[in-house]
């Protein structure tokens, strides 16, 4: 099988990933970044405009810059049911950041079979164990169709800038580092995992959900690398967990 | 998906549109009716928390995600009538004849598909619907106003009653997952409510002149692709969300003031 396929938007964070072996005939939605940087002021979608290319291992990437606050490439490489997004991120300013991050979106929104707006068939992961994401708690916000979640062992959601001021965190909640929305048939599923994680968001608007890589505490100048690993797979939710925790386990942020 | 800021630009431009078709409204009613009459008077609004936590329970949901809708309160409103059906797409398309307004994106160019003229206008961000309102000479409902309309004065939790009925309204009742689509506005005349407004669970979700927050819009009713009758219920407002936010889920009904 070819792997999948994945096609930036010219000037856009925004993409597309199609010829998905588990979703035949499907094209599934991405911004990658959609927001990247400084925890507590990042840039996002639309502020800057990436470039598109090939990196030297021919994998595509996207190259965007803010002159004096940040420049980044995202390096995209897939196999037939996953994508690799590896980040670098450079601290471009002369500010520490004392943490860092990227909003990375994988959207189903066109995709029926996986299309979850009522969050009926999102799954998450708390100490070791698959959950529903609907039968943990929500707290709204002013903007009710969205949720952050923290990440198990990181910081807690009042301490990252970027998951507090959206104010819809409900207390005393803390995920693994992936989400996944699994088909009627219960054979198939997408989802999001990060390397390191810091943090979910989930969107009941458009169906989309993200796993955000962090990349640390950075200085004025210095580098980091975040991952995120999207799975599109013919896979049953308990044979995937094993398998992503395995693989996710092995893998590097940085190449 | 956020996309705040390029969201937040529409809204300042789009808001320009309404203000201007404001200034040049024609005292038009939507529809095919002038509106069904809420009388004046007080009527149940929202849920106990008792109740809201039992459907969330019944429906496999943590009881937070049904928090937003209560406590239960009495609130009094003065009469108002409100359109029978929600718009359609040849009340829309009567609008963008006449005013120039943009056609929605998915129709056959300036016109909506052939024999979908009775279906809900879907695509139209919470902008859009308040430019048609005005053109209409009316304006969006409340949340509480919707919330009477679709259910009286007795705190039902249906249009039609207080038990769920799989064949009062369009909903994604196979819960298969797969594409279904909105039906005629006059699909289900036995999910009508108290006051004989139709369409009220299901079909298209509908904007309300409420907000939760900066830029966001309360959305009330479910749709076609609602597969969780907790989601039907009058009370639910889970899918509030961005006001430019364009949907084919999305619909609207305007009111209009009863002197």
């Amino acid at each position: 099988m070819p792997s999948i396929r994945v096609t930036g938007m010219p000037g856009s964070m925004g993409l597309t990933l199609d010829q998905v072996a588990a979703f035949p005939g499907a094209s599934f939605g991405a911004s990658i970044p959609e927001a990247i940087g400084n925890s507590a002021a990042p840039y996002w979608f639309g502020s800057i405009k990436p470039t598109w290319g090939v990196g030297a291992a021919g994998e595509l990437t996207s190259s965007g810059e803010q002159p004096g606050e940040l420049d980044y490439t995202a390096h995209f490489a897939s196999t037939e049911e996953t994508v690799d997004i590896r980040i670098r991120v450079t601290n471009r300013s002369r500010t520490p950041w004392a943490q860092s991050l990227a909003f990375n979106c994988f959207s189903p929104i066109g995709v029926p079979d996986v299309r979850d707006h009522e969050c009926l068939r999102h799954w998450v992961g708390v100490r070791g164990k698959p959950t529903l994401l609907r039968s943990l708690p929500r707290r709204f916000g002013p903007r009710p169709a969205i949720q952050l979640y923290p990440i198990e062992g990181g910081p807690g959601w009042r301490d990252i800038p970027f998951v507090r001021n959206f104010a819809c965190s409900p207390d005393d909640v803390a995920l693994e580092p992936w989400m996944a929305v699994v088909a009627p048939d219960g054979q198939r599923l997408v989802a999001a995992a990060s390397k390191p994680g810091l943090f979910l968001f989930q969107n009941r608007e458009y169906s989309c959900i993200h796993c955000g890589p962090s990349f640390g505490a950075l200085q004025p100048g210095e580098t980091g690398w975040g991952l995120t690993r999207l799975y599109l797979v013919k896979q049953p939710l308990a044979d995937w967990y094993a398998r992503m925790k395995r693989e996710m386990a092995d893998i590097q942020a940085a190449p | 998906m956020v996309k705040q800021t390029r969201r937040e630009a529409l809204v300042v431009a789009a808001s320009a549109v309404v203000v201007g078709l404001a200034a040049g409204a024609s005292a038009r009613a939507s529809g095919d009716d002038d509106g069904v009459l809420i009388p004046a008077g007080p009527f149940l609004f929202g849920s106990e928390p008792s109740e809201a936590a039992a459907a969330a329970r019944r429906y496999g949901f943590h009881r937070s995600w049904t928090e937003p809708e209560t406590p239960r309160r009495t609130i009094d409103l003065p009469a108002f009538a409100i359109d029978r059906y929600p718009v359609t797409n040849a009340d829309f398309h009567a609008f963008c004849r006449a005013t120039g307004y943009a056609p929605r994106g998915h129709w056959q160019g300036p016109t909506p598909q052939p024999g979908t003229e009775r279906r809900p206008v879907v695509m139209v961000s919470r902008i859009d619907a308040q430019a048609y309102a005005a053109w209409a000479g009316k304006r969006l409902p409340t949340e509480e106003e919707w919330e009477k309309a679709a259910r009286g004065r007795d705190g039902r939790t249906y249009p039609w009653g207080s038990r769920f009925l799989p064949d009062r309204c369009c909903w994604n009742r196979d819960r298969a997952g797969a594409f279904v689509e909105t039906l005629r506005v006059d699909a289900f005349p036995k999910g009508a409510s108290p006051y004989g407004v139709m369409d009220m669970a299901g079909n298209v979700a509908e904007w309300t002149s409420s907000s939760p927050g900066p830029g966001s819009g309360i959305l009330k009713g479910g749709c076609w692709m609602t597969q969780s009758p907790l989601n039907l219920r009058i009370a639910a407002r889970g899918m509030s969300g961005f006001d430019n936010n364009q949907s084919l889920f999305i619909g609207f009904r305007c009111v209009r003031e009863v002197k």
